[in-house]
């Protein structure tokens, strides 16, 4: 019985010892063939002689020999090629995710173009000079601490190499689950997050921020003092975007509600709608209402008077401009063009612009059928509105809903304008509370009732298997999430700039003074004109009258 | 009076006391990053007390005195709403029920702006003098 054991167990041993070495000489034959099949493609090659005849068709330039070797002795192996194949990948993502990035920047001349446009001509030198400085106050703020706070616990984005410094988000516990509250990682780009992934996305993150600060120059032009928006804007950019940016996108509390309380995929926002459009237009009414209106805006009746921009022409071309720039916005927030669902780059670059398309459509429509004329100004204003409602479905829905988003935004942005003008009494020169605020607000909601289930961005979103979903294909925990989303951007945000920025009107004051505002702010607050060869038409009757009061 | 030497020395006195205050936070295992956190607080401080000092100096405004009570109120209606939808998620684990909550405290937040606060900016408005 021994023995039959004995025999019984060394048999068995024998056998998985033979296994064992027929598996090793399989995968040595295979190494073997992979060398063979590398060493023949070496030979293959052309070599120096042939390329220094030129290569007019491209057909030999780019081959096996500009493969980097590890290890010169070994030669080129599976493990070089392998390597090389994952730099591409990430190569292509990291060149996507620039130039987007460097479209959004071209962003800020076009609203830089559309803000100066619609306001007078002694406003204009002012109004150019805030949307260009408030791009140095956005960046240096976001510099310094912004971007931690946003981003220094978004350790995880596969699409840039991993993102793995920035790896510090401080949590809270709360009904025995862990929320994302800020970023601790990235405070000057220093240390570990000098890397060259985190610049990647920091360029990116950046000029979205700067989009945001940029909204509120248009709600309160014509009165905000200069050294009272440049504190604003650093502080908007150094601390309120940040905040609701890390909430959103940075592995915040928003984006954990799918995992933690089982609402959709999180709050979702796939370029911005909330996150920078809502922010930025929320931030504009709380300064516009600290701010006030204009003097002329209205008349003691609480009617409201028009207060016509000087350069029509120069509001339609930073309209194209902005169109432009969103096909940086949009599509290139999927930070990269190859793995990972990223291929949907030309859906979103589509979505974008038929939801333009149509909220033109709405909003011209309906200012000819209602008010007799097709507005130029409210055109403009109706891309824009389309534009920005789309900006968060676009990576979640078909062509379908992004047209019906549009064309709801461009005719909601025609009641929101008259709403905040004739009920709240909020003196808007821009249109940037409706554009941005309003149908920011409905482009979040808008992701709960359109997301058709069809992404698929590496299997999940927020951390949730599955592809995001909207409440007409089947899931209202989305819409949830995004309702959630909507009450923290009115309910916390617009409430913190609010006394931010109240307590900088109490502390260096927001307006400029009586004087300055009906001379207008060119001279005494730029010391020099924006058009000093011009010989300036006389203001209508209402705005010499008011002007006259206010001073008296 | 408008720009002035004056707001371009306070400015610049903030940020340089914004930028120390944040290379103090990140450096602030180091004892050169607690030196600076204290200066950069001294300096962001002086600054806004130096903001606070120039303002009467700058002319009046076109805007009225807004009363205090009913915008601190309306702030506290808006931010009440926004703690409604929060606490509301974990009232009731049901979709129906979250979603109640949610577009009530989103409502109640928006009244707060529409209702108290819109009001109250407007009260001493310089278009009602």
């Amino acid at each position: 019985m021994k023995t039959a054991r004995y025999a019984i167990w060394t048999c068995a041993l024998a056998i998985l010892f033979m296994a064992g070495a027929a598996t090793l000489a399989r995968a040595d034959a295979a190494a073997s063939a992979s060398a063979a099949e590398l060493k023949d493609a070496l030979a293959k090659a052309p070599s120096t002689s042939t390329l220094a005849n030129g290569d007019p068709g491209g057909v030999i330039t780019g081959t096996v020999n500009d493969v980097p070797v590890g290890d010169a002795k070994t030669g080129l192996t599976l493990g070089d090629v392998s390597n090389q194949v994952g730099q591409n990948k990430i190569a292509i993502n990291f060149v996507w995710t620039l130039i987007t990035g460097f479209l959004v920047m071209f962003m800020q001349a076009g609203f830089a173009m559309v803000e100066a446009g619609l306001c007078r001509v002694k406003n204009a030198n002012h109004t150019y000079m805030m949307n260009f400085f408030v791009y140095t106050c956005g960046l240096f703020a976001y510099w310094i601490i912004g971007f931690a706070i946003q981003m220094g616990g978004a350790a995880g984005n596969g699409n840039l190499g991993g993102l793995q410094s920035l790896n510090t988000e401080h949590l809270i516990t709360l009904f025995g689950t862990h929320w994302g509250i800020f970023g601790e990682c990235g405070m000057f780009l220093a240390r570990s997050t000098y890397d060259v992934g985190v610049m990647v996305i920091f360029l990116f993150e950046m000029v979205f921020m700067d989009t945001a600060l940029t909204i509120v120059t248009g709600a309160c032009a014509e009165r905000w003092k200069f050294l009272a928006f440049a504190v604003s804007s650093v502080l908007m950019g150094a601390f309120t975007y940040p905040l609701y940016g890390n909430w959103a996108w940075g592995g915040g509390w928003l984006a954990q509600l799918g995992v933690n309380l089982g609402l959709g995929k999180g709050y979702c926002d796939f370029a911005g709608s909330g996150v920078v459009h809502a922010v930025g237009g929320l931030t504009a009414l709380a300064v516009a209402m600290i701010v006030g209106p204009r003097i002329g805006k209205f008349n003691r009746d609480g009617s409201s008077n028009a207060i016509i921009g000087h350069d029509i022409s120069a509001v339609l071309i930073g309209c194209f401009i902005l169109a432009f720039g969103w096909f940086g916005f949009n599509p290139g927030s999927t930070l990269g063009a190859s793995a990972a669902g990223n291929l949907r780059i030309g859906s979103i670059a589509v979505n974008t612009m038929l939801a333009g398309c149509t909220a033109t459509l709405g909003a011209l429509l309906y200012m000819w059928v209602f008010k007799g004329k097709p507005d130029a100004s409210m055109s403009g204003n109706g891309i824009l509105a389309g534009l920005v409602a789309i900006t968060a479905p676009s990576g979640f829905v078909n062509t379908m809903g992004a047209a019906i988003i549009g064309f709801v935004a461009g005719v909601l942005v025609c009641f929101s304008c008259a709403f905040v003008e004739n009920v709240l009494k909020v003196d808007d020169p821009v249109g940037a509370v409706s554009v941005h605020g309003t149908c920011g607000l409905w482009g979040v909601l808008s992701i709960g009732f359109f997301a058709d289930g069809t992404s698929n961005y590496g299997g999940s979103w927020n951390g949730v298997t599955g592809s995001v979903t909207g409440l007409f294909y089947g899931d209202a925990s989305q819409l949830v999430a995004q309702f959630v989303g909507c009450a923290t951007l009115v309910g916390f945000v617009f409430t913190f700039s609010f006394v931010l920025n109240w307590i900088l009107d109490i502390t260096l004051g927001q307006r400029v003074s009586i004087e300055t505002e009906v001379a207008g702010l060119d001279l005494p607050e730029m010391g020099q004109l924006g058009y000093p060869e011009f010989v300036f038409k006389p203001e209508p009757d209402f705005m010499v009258t008011a002007g006259k009061m206010a001073v008296a | 009076m408008a720009a002035t030497k004056s707001q371009g020395s306070r400015f610049t006195l903030f940020m340089a006391g914004l930028t120390t205050l944040c290379a103090g936070i990140a450096f602030s295992d180091t004892g050169g990053g607690k030196s600076a956190l204290v200066v950069g607080l001294v300096a962001v401080v002086a600054s806004l007390w130096g903001f606070f000092k120039i303002k009467p100096l700058e002319g009046e405004t076109g805007n009225g005195p807004q009363p205090a009570v009913m915008k601190l109120i309306g702030v506290a209606v808006v931010l009440g709403g926004w703690l409604f939808v929060l606490f509301g998620l974990h009232l009731t684990a049901g979709i129906g029920g979250r979603l109640f909550t949610s577009i009530v405290g989103f409502a109640v937040s928006l009244a707060g702006i529409c209702f108290i606060l819109a009001p109250a900016v407007n009260k001493n408005a310089i278009w009602k003098a």
